[in-house]
């Protein structure tokens, strides 16, 4: 696609994009993303922007991938240590780690590169009507499956057909894209009649009952692998996908073993996405706290996480350390209906007393980001920061006499620790602050199974929240008046309002300013202590070249090379 | 004797039937089930299930009947030869029991294969000469060792040789098929805490029988000390160490766990712990079966031997 | 008593060994410890004095306990690794230690001197004194581990009792209760519990008093199988006298010597299982510290040569504290065969 074609069939508010970057109000990195967003070739929107090219922009092939490192060598063995799980179906699956077990099979529309920027996968390119309410999908041509068949629009349609269907179960219903093409007819969820237009073989057109921004990131989400339009679960039975690699043996607990394709239908197979280098890739099963040890016994060339708690030891072994800046975070959240958070001054009193900035160097000293109480990253496109919070303890204990606990107060907060080990730590350091006020802190420390059974439930909680492309997108999950993720049991029609708006506005200034009025009522609500946006790490060997960092730690290898 | 056993092995189907249908009321209750839940569909996902849809995910793992039916079926497939099916691992129950008894029957085998004749020749050098320096060294020797917990056997070893020296593997996950390098670490761990026991009660035996009568008259009539030791201390002195070993078989199944999660060794013992932590039931079934077969068999075992071994014992 | 001794009178110290001091000693350094470590968040601001009677009663009672075991040399140095670390359970409040739950400087090395704090033997992946986490350690596992040994006594004695004494179907049905959880490895049934009941230190004590009591039980009936033929027992039943009382005051008086040598043994038992179970997660629960729980969190974080103390320090302090329960037994044994 040259840059010429896609200027032609931009959307106009690409242009207004730009305009408002010459203008200076939208830097050229947020430009890139934006237009990368709307259909512009990653490639494009940098030479738009007047940004060198990165090395992950190969515009000639509009490829997602990095570009080929000139050094690199093919062949060899990835052994990665992971949980090796159960990859039944992928529509349903709860975890990353499932996914990427299928990752090199089973392909994207779209993907999400370790720096944040959206690109055609699957899709050649995308369009969006000016109302952001009909989106057309334009498909790779000569894309292969593994059984010969070739990638079409029917492959596309099969696969939202499959999500949309209630009984199937599939997270992806929720996703703010596939939830504008389903209606409730008599308490089911079922799909719209023409909510999907197969235009032509490689063009396929979706039609939204709300304008949603966000359709492109949704393709990466984990759950949205394409499987070929004959898929029939378990995956096991059908082995097929699109990608580099296919699953030659699973077994959960145990190994997942990809292998390079050569073959398809009889057939040569070409892979589309150009030449990747490793012969095959090896997962085992390491339970999180175990891969470090895996990789400093040699038994692995690279892990999917590590801990903050084993840093030290990362560091003492030969390896790179790779870390990735996230909206992962610990929201430690009030019920503003349980007792005695009801009183929302007893909330102020607590965020008053705790100091964020203190709290983030104890417990992740390397990386991440401090929290502000409300729930949008720096990391997030659409961020803006809100004037800094200061810790007042003085304040905090007049709050509390004045509702009605002058000699202070008791609560007790539930650690699941499901994100490891580091909740704790954060909430040790917050029972150390709120000390100071008057208020006393009982830790109770539960197993993480327990903590999902009550975390919506628990007057006062610390849950983990992973990481979302946009800000807009964790905001609306949890803290909407009403829905079934709000743990918080917040509800503010003013607010609700102001969310309403910044998700209806592409204007990225304006957007930034409506999130930002919404995350102001959210903070004096006082409903959270979010004390740190958590980096994650990961750590691979050096021979192995171009380990990606993922935000949220999805793998894709296919410009990985061993040494 | 054929009485005796035969008694044992009803006793034993009994107790299986009796723990078995315990285990399944256990597991019946709510929480659990949400637990297989959360583990299955996620955190996030299982709260924002609804009633409705929850009820079904429960019908389609076959959780929404009486926990008494369940174990009639569950009863009936095992009679055909079927151990269900594993929630967490995505496979059939036997298989993957077979292959993880096999690992830990290979570790046990190394683990027997060295404490046997270690703690029989303590135990006999320490027994021969009761109160000696060479018993009292012995007995502490055999003391001390079994005062050390696996777990912190098992770290001393490896923060000797692996992590010091260098010479072995720290985890015995053994990726790139059988080594033998991963497992020294493991059946050391097991052979330090379980041979001293052996050892002590050989001694004590082997002490009792030395100040019998016979044998003090056997080196009155002035018979070689060696040849009477060989010859008529030892055989009965190794009735009762016998009995004992067979038991330790029993022992193994539980000591095996702790060691087995140390070194990340995929055997019973972590399998075990993996599926009631999940929870997945009939992993956990199927694990007690073994466990309550294998230490009723080796009763049975011994009791055998026993009375094969001892002239002086007849069962009725 | 000789005659000869009666001019001096029994010293202090022989009126003290009598086994009524002795067991008010026992209670006087029990109580306060299990209350401070079970309910110690419930007895607010007075916790702090609560341990103090405690530790003239250890003193005392370690000299008493020399002085009774002094013929045998093995049972001395059980004695004195038990009363080392019973010692630092009740004294921990008291002793010059940083707070083991406040991290200050990661990872840092024995014996090196950070700021103005000297660490003996280092800190731990928070940053936490370990020396501090050790003695403090040591409460916990000793309470529950006491605590779950004596309930396990308690139900198995009176199991053993029961089915000794009566007999009958009483025998066959507790029996049979006792060989079905016999015949489970104690593991599958710690796992099984735990998970069941969730993990926690009273969960430890219902999971250790199933693995346990019915071994207990076993000794017990034949230990009473034994007594319940001796004249003292006729005479009571002859006098009318209650089961109740027959049990409680006949039998379990004349049960007591022999079990007591297997309750050392038992105590080394429960102590290694309350560390594995800790180790496993199935045990006690964070923050506070406990030797199983300092190897949990250092076996993921600490698996190098040159972090290897926080390993071997929790694993060297739970061996010694193990070694002194299983001397002493040995001890005690060897003194009641010479007998």
């Amino acid at each position: 696609m040259s840059t010429n074609k896609t200027t032609n069939t931009m959307h106009p508010k690409v242009r207004e994009a730009q305009e408002q970057m010459d203008s200076g109000r939208l830097s050229r990195r947020e430009f890139v993303r934006y237009a990368a967003l709307l259909g512009v070739g990653a490639g494009a929107a940098y030479a738009m922007a007047g940004l060198p090219s990165p090395a992950i922009a190969q515009d000639a092939a509009n490829l997602p991938f990095p570009a080929d490192d000139p050094n690199a060598k093919a062949g060899g063995i990835l052994k990665v240590a992971m949980q090796v799980q159960k990859i039944d179906d992928p529509a349903t699956f709860s975890w990353t780690q499932a996914s990427n077990q299928t990752r090199h099979m089973l392909e994207y529309l779209a993907m999400t590169g370790p720096d944040n920027v959206t690109r055609p996968m699957l899709a050649e390119r995308w369009e969006a009507s000016e109302d952001l309410k009909t989106w057309t999908f334009h498909l790779r041509k000569g894309v292969k499956w593994h059984n010969g068949d070739d990638f079409t629009a029917e492959d596309v349609k099969f696969n939202f057909e499959r999500w949309t269907d209630p009984d199937l179960g599939s997270s992806n219903i929720g996703l703010s894209s596939v939830s504008a093409m389903v209606e409730e007819v008599d308490g089911k969820k079922r799909l719209i009649d023409g909510a999907i237009e197969v235009i032509d073989e490689h063009t396929i057109r979706f039609n939204l009952t709300k304008p949603v921004l966000s359709f492109p990131e949704d393709m990466y989400n984990y759950p949205t692998a394409i499987v070929h339009r004959g898929f029939k679960p378990p995956l096991d039975n059908v082995i097929n996908g699109t990608g580099a690699y296919t699953i030659a043996e699973n077994v959960v607990g145990d190994r997942c073993i990809l292998k390079k394709v050569t073959e398809a239908g009889g057939q040569p197979f070409e892979y589309w996405g150009g030449t990747v280098f490793l012969d095959e890739i090896h997962y085992y099963n390491f339970d999180a706290d175990n891969q470090l040890t895996a990789f400093a016994g040699e038994s692995v060339d690279a892990i999917y996480d590590f801990g903050v708690e084993q840093m030290e030891l990362a560091k003492a072994l030969d390896g790179e350390i790779i870390a990735a800046r996230t909206a992962q975070t610990l929201c430690c959240r009030m019920r503003v209906d349980a007792a005695p958070f009801n009183d929302e001054r007893v909330r102020k009193a607590v965020t008053m007393a705790i100091d964020n900035a203190a709290i983030k160097p104890l417990v992740y000293p390397e990386g991440g980001d401090v929290g502000e109480n409300y729930h949008v990253a720096p990391v997030h496109p659409d961020y803006e920061a809100l004037p800094p919070l200061t810790r007042d303890v003085e304040g905090a204990k007049a709050l509390l006499a004045e509702a009605g606990h002058p000699n202070g107060i008791t609560i007790t907060i539930d650690i699941g620790n499901t994100d490891g080990p580091w909740h704790q730590t954060a909430a040790e350091a917050m029972r150390d602050q709120l000390k100071d006020a008057g208020i006393t802190l009982n830790i109770n420390v539960i197993p993480a199974s327990k903590y999902w059974e009550i975390w919506t439930k628990t007057p006062f909680g610390a849950t983990a929240w992973t990481h979302r492309p946009l800000g807009t997108m964790v905001m609306s999950l949890g803290y909407r008046t009403g829905v079934p993720w709000n743990e918080s049991g917040f509800a503010s029609a003013e607010f609700d309002a102001a969310l309403d708006e910044a998700e209806a506005t592409l204007d990225v200034e304006t957007r930034k300013g409506l999130l930002a009025k919404a995350s102001k009522i959210l903070q004096d609500a006082s409903v959270m202590v979010l004390p740190i946006w958590r980096p994650v790490y990961t750590m691979a060997s050096k021979s192995v070249h171009g380990y990606p960092a993922h935000p949220t730690q999805y793998h894709q290898f296919n410009k990985v090379w061993m040494s | 004797m054929l009485k005796l056993i035969l008694r044992r092995l009803v006793q034993m189907v009994l107790i299986m039937a009796v723990s078995s249908l315990l285990l399944f009321a256990i597991f019946d209750t709510p929480e659990f089930k949400k637990r297989l839940a959360v583990q299955e569909l996620g955190g996030f996902a299982v709260s924002a299930l609804t009633e409705e849809s929850y009820k079904s995910w429960l019908a389609g793992r076959g959780l929404d009947v009486p926990f008494h039916q369940r174990y009639l079926n569950w009863v009936g497939n095992i009679l055909s030869g079927d151990f269900g099916f594993s929630y967490e691992k995505n496979r059939p129950v036997g298989p993957l029991l077979a292959d993880r008894l096999a690992n830990t029957g290979i570790l046990a085998f190394f683990v027997f294969a060295l404490m046997i004749p270690l703690s029989l020749i303590l135990g006999i050098l320490a027994g021969m000469k009761e109160g000696s320096l060479q018993d009292r060294s012995i007995s502490f020797i055999s003391v001390f060792t079994t005062s050390i917990p696996e777990i912190a056997s098992a770290i001393l070893l490896t923060v000797i040789f692996a992590l010091g020296l260098g010479w072995l593997p720290v985890k015995s996950a053994m990726i790139g098929g059988f080594s033998f390098r991963e497992l020294v670490l493991p059946v050391l761990t097991l052979v330090i805490y379980d041979f001293g026991y052996v050892a002590r009660m050989t001694r004590a035996s082997m002490a009792e029988v030395m100040t019998s009568q016979y044998i003090r008259t056997a080196i009155l009539k002035g018979l070689p000390y060696r040849r009477v030791v060989m010859r008529h201390a030892l055989r009965n002195a190794l009735i009762a160490p016998f009995t004992l070993i067979v038991l330790q078989l029993n022992w193994l199944l539980s000591g095996v766990v702790v060691v087995e999660v140390f070194f990340e060794y995929n055997g019973f013992g972590k399998l075990l712990l993996e599926a009631a932590l999940f929870p997945d039931v009939e992993v956990v079934q199927a694990c007690t079966l073994v466990a309550v077969a294998v230490a009723v068999l080796s009763q049975i075992i011994s009791d055998i031997g026993y009375t094969f071994l001892n002239p002086r014992i007849r069962f009725a | 008593m000789a005659v000869t001794e009666i001019q001096s009178g029994p010293s202090l110290l022989d009126r003290l060994s009598r086994p009524k001091p002795v067991i008010a000693l026992a209670l006087l350094l029990w109580l306060p410890l299990t209350a401070y470590v079970m309910f110690g968040h419930r007895l607010g601001s007075g916790a702090q004095n609560v341990l103090l009677p405690a530790i003239p009663a250890t003193v005392l009672l370690y000299v008493l306990g020399v002085r009774a075991f002094r013929e045998s040399r093995v049972a001395v140095i059980g004695l004195t690794l038990v009363f080392f670390w019973l010692l630092m359970a009740v004294s921990a409040p008291y002793l010059p230690l940083m707070d083991p739950n406040k991290p200050i400087a990661p990872f840092t090395t024995p014996f090196t001197e950070r700021g103005d704090l000297f660490f003996w033997l280092g800190t731990d992946f928070k940053g936490r004194d370990m020396l501090s986490r050790m003695i403090w350690g040591c409460q916990r596992v000793l309470v529950w581990g006491v605590t779950a040994t004596m309930v396990a006594y308690v139900v198995g004695a009176m199991f053993g009792l029961i089915s000794g004494y009566l007999a009958g179907w009483w025998d066959e049905i507790i029996s049979f209760v006792a060989n079905v959880l016999l015949s489970f490895p104690v593991m599958v049934l710690f796992i099984v519990i735990l998970n069941y009941l969730g993990p926690s230190g009273f969960n430890i004590v219902v999971a250790v008093t199933f693995a346990s009591a019915p071994a207990i039980m076993r000794i017990v009936r034949g230990l009473a199988l034994d007594i319940k033929t001796r004249d003292y027992v006729y005479a009571a039943q002859t006098r009318g006298e209650h089961p109740l009382y027959i049990m409680i005051f006949e039998l379990l008086p004349n049960v007591r010597g022999p079990i007591i040598v297997d309750a050392c043994l038992r105590l080394g038992y429960t102590t290694v299982a309350i560390t594995t179970l800790t180790f496993l997660g199935l045990g006690l629960q964070p923050p506070d510290p406990d030797w199983g729980l300092m190897i949990r969190e250092s076996a993921r974080t600490a698996m190098l040569w040159k972090f290897s103390y926080m390993l071997l320090v929790p694993a060297l302090a739970v061996s010694s504290l193990i070694l002194g329960f299983n001397l002493l037994a040995d001890g005690l044994r060897e003194m009641s065969l010479r007998d």
